[in-house]
């Protein structure tokens, strides 16, 4: 299993993505917890959709078996290769990187899809947050998944902080309200 | 104290400059003082007009009350930083060697002893020049980022606080698919292995003899 930060909020969302999963066993009572179906049996060898994290433990115990989530298939992956700054990442997988390194044991060419998307769109964001604010950029930034998003709102307020601290508006300093003359 | 999410990822600049204020400037007093014993070392006496090397937070204080007129260091200069632009505008040059603390003593310098300095405003602009040439050349570093080794040389403690979480992320990043696919690569390297290993001997004769005429 990859490693991954127990506390981190975003890892934990994103392990929430669904994965299809073709089942070995019946299971009993948990027909709603699939989606689709309100029947209380879900019977063996049936697809169904189920959270990544809970679908990688049942994995190992071979409850079912885990596939490929279409986020990281073969035909999306040969996608992102051929055009890493148009996708629209946040209507994708809100934590597609994230998502990405989890799935990366099972799926080989992960590291590789994930450099090319990484290299290329941090650049272009690097670049935005360095000549400030341009409607053509726009369209880009509405689609950066949260992680970069995160990275494009760090990158601008480092930016504004020097200037603003050349402007003479990081810090005032005044007398304490203590001091009596 | 609580920590903000602007403090967790680097300085901020008024701590910068507060950390700048230790490098020595040389001033000219324009009283006559005792020695001051201070915790860094011994500063004085001050005979005016002999120039004396202090902090440059004691400049500062004895600029705004008088005492003093600051001399600029060799490299706020006009003429140098003018020079200094021209080599930074060269094509694939490496940054050009400029004081650690550069952008936060040019700051101080120009807004307490702006009388100081001769042409503040070209120096400025200069200065601002010099910033964002120096800007874009951290922008081609990004292209080169490995998950081993960046080696960027001569950038400034301002600067560097201001690549610090990009970088750091990205590095982060690259070095966990690093980990990823050297762990894919063990695992299929093992699974090769593994596959030889299960051909009996007599399936390899098979195997291997068959591409002989007999």
């Amino acid at each position: 299993m990859a490693k991954r930060s127990y506390y981190d909020i975003d890892d934990i969302l994103a392990g929430q993505e669904r994965v299809p999963c073709f089942l070995r066993t019946d299971l009993d009572g948990l027909g709603s917890a699939g989606s689709g179906g309100g029947s209380s049996k879900v019977h063996r060898n049936t697809r169904w959709t189920l959270p990544y994290w809970m679908a990688d433990r049942l994995n190992e115990e071979d409850y079912l078996d885990m596939e490929v989530s279409p986020i990281f298939a073969k035909r999306a992956n040969r996608m992102y290769a051929a055009s890493p700054e148009s996708m629209q990442l946040r209507a994708i997988c809100q934590h597609y990187y994230q998502f990405g390194l989890q799935l990366g044991e099972m799926v080989p060419e992960i590291p590789h899809v994930l450099y090319n998307m990484y290299m290329t769109r941090i650049r272009k964001v690097a670049r935005i947050a360095q000549q400030g604010h341009n409607v053509e950029a726009l369209d880009f930034v509405q689609s950066l998944d949260k992680m970069e998003a995160r990275m494009l709102r760090l990158c601008q307020q480092a930016q504004g902080a020097i200037i603003a601290w050349q402007q003479n508006r990081a810090y005032a300093l005044k007398r304490a309200a203590v001091i009596h003359d | 104290m609580a920590v903000t999410s602007r403090q967790r990822e680097g300085f901020t600049m008024p701590e910068l400059e507060y950390v700048a204020q230790c490098e020595s400037v040389t001033i000219v007093p324009l009283h006559r003082m005792d020695r001051l014993e201070l915790v860094r070392g011994t500063v004085g006496p001050f005979r005016p007009p002999q120039k004396t090397k202090v902090p440059l937070w004691l400049a500062v204080m004895l600029k705004r009350t008088n005492r003093c007129r600051i001399v600029a260091p060799t490299w706020l200069s006009f003429e140098h930083l003018r020079d200094l632009c021209k080599r930074e505008e060269q094509p694939d040059s490496l940054f050009t060697r400029l004081p650690f603390h550069y952008l936060e003593i040019a700051h101080i310098i120009l807004t307490y002893a702006e009388d100081d300095l001769v042409d503040s405003q070209g120096i400025r602009r200069l200065l601002q020049d010099l910033r964002e040439v120096r800007q874009s050349k951290t922008r081609g570093g990004m292209e080169m980022l490995n998950p081993l080794q960046l080696q960027m040389d001569n950038l400034s403690a301002a600067e560097i606080n201001e690549i610090r979480p990009l970088f750091r992320h990205s590095f982060d990043m690259l070095r966990q698919l690093d980990l990823l696919a050297s762990a894919t690569e063990d695992s299929r390297q093992q699974q090769q292995q593994s596959q030889f290993g299960e051909l009996s001997y007599s399936e390899m004769d098979n195997v291997m003899g068959s591409s002989y005429p007999l």
